[in-house]
């Protein structure tokens, strides 16, 4: 394999992972210089290659997510998949998976099996409630997992029913505390030659998100309920209608930007009314002046107001639509999206990592694999087979 | 596990500069981990200390981000006093930053100047947008962060356009998030470093965690697969998945199959209404007006339920309804204190509390609060400084 670069170049991970939640773990270590192996096969696809119904090699959900991941194939429901996926597993330094409770189990890959054919082995098992206890055996959806955590009652307009994040949120999250995991348990491998079980659950991840409310609530014992975008120690503070259905926001935390917020949008009377003199009055007010200030931020075009406010010391920023995001110049300019090789179009673009990392930043160029495009590297390179070995095992379909 | 056991990090030093929520958290992850994280605050002490919720003029908030952390006094203005966390940072493998550029460039204590004075430190600074970036965007707070990252406008799914944008769950959802990265690129870094002995700087965009995180929704758009657009349903699935109020709360319930919709009609006892939809609706007829009518329905129906009785029914039936549960309802809650999620503990100020911990278990290398938030300047001594 090419030399990517990067603080994680010369670990290997091997992934059984589906959908997003694992998927996004191994695009993570992969995006910091991992090799990241995904176990595949015709006869048990990631759902993310077959959503839509199009070709499983360029599914849109699925190239979206595993850019330098490296695809193989084999049928573990063959006892002889079974077997290599075990010398995969022995060859690695990670092992992820996010399939149902139970399922790696009953295939013999479980922790403690494992660790008799790869004795420091990392393995962190990903699902919605964690790898035991009494709901351990569920499996749901992320906005099941963010509705039991906590976070969905804490997201919602005052007053209404608590509606929670989009409900895209939290699978993507869980993967990236998946990897942090992974990550902090290759130190403790490298302090002490020991491996060890890492017992993922999402709805903890979301959970782990309002930790701070929770503390919170633990001390003053005040149940935090949806607030809108209620903020103790800032007013205004929430996203303002503007011309066209857009919004923008805005946090004003001191009385120099309440005068300057006032002063860009020409509003003396604002400025001058003395329910709004503090932010006591400004929070004990908040409804009537979110109506006023609303009337005066209604007349601007959402993005050249945010500008305005910050050139003058507010801060603020246009609510971003996926329109907005997508032809954005300075996300483009920074690289937030980067192109990635496509096999079916030359090139795609990707979100990119959040990181800049200099000097030796990790190589991320390769768009999601083929299925089975690595199988070769896999067998041959990693485990050694033949190559009438191979054809073989491709003939009787154990690489399938 | 037995109070003896090491953290994951054990034996790495983490010096914290950091002042912003993003930056704290991601010193929090580290030091829940195992390493040593020492809290370098300015004169009269960070801004989080003062920050709400005050209780007993303490914030809860402080206690809560600086778990497992020491705490030293240092005026960066003062020359002799730079040149401690100089000598600090020599000892250190990380040093954890937040600020704007004007507050590193007159601290030299930017990327450039920390990489040639300390080749062998891990860098790591999360800036709302990321090095490079203009000053005026970089003052910016959580709230515009989580606008700039498309998470605000997108949220709660369905939100008509009248309705303005939300900050999401409390006060600082994208920071929790900026931090996760921050997390994990310190520690893979710090990883190589013991590796190679050289340091590396990693910059962090705050809204680039954002649009990460919804990355096979909003990279379909960027590709052409999908059509960008202003609605504020752009990121939703559709169906009739949301929140509903019961008698004593909320529920959620999330439907996308004729086996889905099979087992609700037994839960609820086959009412009359339901035979108006056909079997595979979900999959074949999940029409605007269809969902608005199941919904009229149902909620007449599930307001007369009881939270936790009728969302334990309905996962024995194969329907995928959850209560929403609230803070009162975790710590007592039977998977959570399984998993030991909640740590109590005795807090110095506070008395009585419960650290919410980390979602993940791990075997060898238990996370744990073992000590609480710092006094102000606790470790100086220690600390050599």
């Amino acid at each position: 394999m090419r030399d990517r670069g990067g603080p994680l170049k010369g670990i290997r991970v091997v992934e059984l992972t589906k959908v997003w939640a694992g998927p996004y773990a191994g695009k993570l270590l992969a995006h910091l210089g991992a090799e990241v192996i995904k176990i595949e096969s015709m006869s048990n696809l990631d759902e993310m290659r077959a959503y839509g119904g199009v070709d499983i090699n360029s599914a849109p959900y699925f190239v979206s997510i595993n850019q330098e991941i490296l695809s193989v194939q084999v049928n573990m429901k063959t006892p002889e998949g079974l077997d290599l996926v075990k010398r995969m597993i022995a060859s690695a330094d990670i092992l992820i998976d996010n399939i149902r409770p139970g399922a790696m189990e009953r295939s013999g890959l479980d922790y403690e099996s494992l660790k008799a054919i790869k004795p420091d082995l990392i393995q962190c098992a990903i699902k919605m409630w964690g790898s035991d206890g009494p709901l351990g055996y569920q499996t749901g959806y992320a906005p099941c997992f963010a509705a039991l955590s906590g976070l969905t009652a804490m997201v919602g307009h005052e007053g209404e029913t608590p509606k929670g994040m989009n409900i895209r949120y939290g699978d993507s999250t869980a993967g990236a505390c998946a990897a942090l995991a992974c990550v902090a348990a290759l130190h403790h491998r490298e302090s002490s030659g020991e491996g060890q079980f890492i017992d993922l659950s999402a709805v903890e991840t979301m959970t782990s998100l309002v930790g701070d409310s929770l503390f919170a609530w633990s001390v003053t014992g005040k149940v935090p309920e949806a607030d809108g975008n209620y903020h103790p120690e800032m007013c205004p503070h929430g996203a303002y209608p503007c011309a066209g259905d857009a919004w923008t926001s805005i946090a004003v935390a001191n009385e120099a930007e309440w005068q300057d917020l006032c002063a860009v949008l020409e509003a003396p009377a604002l400025a001058a009314d003395p329910r709004f003199a503090d932010l006591s009055g400004r929070l004990a007010n908040r409804l009537a002046l979110d109506a006023e200030l609303g009337a005066f931020t209604q007349r601007h075009d959402a993005a050249v107001l945010a500008e305005k406010l910050r050139n003058s010391g507010v801060p603020a920023f246009k609510s971003m639509s996926s329109l907005d995001l997508c032809t954005d110049a300075f996300l483009w300019e920074r690289e937030a999206y980067r192109m990635v090789t496509d096999h079916r179009n030359g090139t795609r673009p990707i979100i990119g990592p959040s990181w800049r990392i200099s000097p030796d930043p990790p190589l991320v160029e390769r768009g999601a694999p083929l299925l089975g495009e690595h199988n070769a590297y896999v067998y041959a390179e990693l485990l050694g087979l033949q190559e009438d070995e191979i054809n073989d095992l491709i003939a009787r379909k154990v690489i399938d | 596990m037995t109070p003896e056991t090491l953290g994951a990090l054990a034996g790495l030093l983490v010096i914290e500069t950091a002042e912003r929520v993003s930056g704290e958290y991601t010193g929090k992850l580290l030091a829940d981990l195992g390493a040593q994280v020492i809290k370098v605050e300015r004169p009269g002490g960070a801004p989080t200390r003062r920050m709400a919720p005050l209780q007993g003029g303490e914030s809860a908030l402080f206690a809560y981000l600086n778990t497992n952390k020491q705490s030293v006094v240092l005026d960066l203005d003062l020359p002799a006093e730079r040149a401690m966390l100089d000598r600090l940072m020599t000892r250190a493998h990380a040093l954890i930053d937040d600020h704007q550029v004007d507050w590193t460039e007159r601290r030299n204590l930017t990327p450039t100047q920390v990489a040639k004075t300390h080749p062998r430190i891990v860098h790591t600074l999360v800036t709302p947008f990321g090095q490079s970036a203009p000053a005026s965007l970089q003052q910016c707070r959580s709230i515009n962060v989580i606008n700039a990252g498309g998470w605000a406008y997108h949220s709660p799914s369905e939100t008509p356009q009248g309705k303005p944008p939300l900050k999401g769950a409390g006060r600082f959802l994208s920071d929790y998030e900026a931090g996760i990265d921050a997390a994990l690129c310190t520690m893979a870094s710090l990883l190589r470093l013991r590796r190679t002995g050289q340091g590396q700087s990693i910059d962090i965009s705050e809204v680039e965690v954002q649009l990460n995180r919804i990355d096979c929704v909003l990279d379909r758009m960027l590709a052409g697969d999908a059509d960008p657009s202003d609605t504020r349903t752009a990121y939703d699935m559709g169906g009739p998945g949301t929140s509903f109020a019961c008698a004593d709360g909320h529920v959620f319930l999330i439907m996308t199959t004729q086996a889905h919709w099979q087992a609700l009609c037994i839960l609820m006892g086959n009412p009359a209404w339901a035979s108006a939809f056909r079997n595979d609706w979900l999959e074949f007829d999940c029409t605007a007006a269809n969902v608005a009518a199941f919904r009229a329905e149902f909620s007449a129906w599930v307001a007369e339920q009881s939270k936790l009785p009728i969302t334990e029914a309905a996962q024995k039936a194969g329907v995928a309804m959850v209560p929403v549960h609230t803070a009162v309802d975790l710590p007592r809650h039977e998977q959570f204190s399984h998993r030991g999620f909640f740590q109590n503990a005795e807090h110095p100020a506070f008395g009585a509390v419960a650290y919410p911990g980390a979602c993940y278990r791990m075997s060898a290398t238990p996370v744990r609060v073992r000590t609480p938030a710092p006094s102000l300047g606790a470790d100086q001594r220690e600390a050599g400084v």
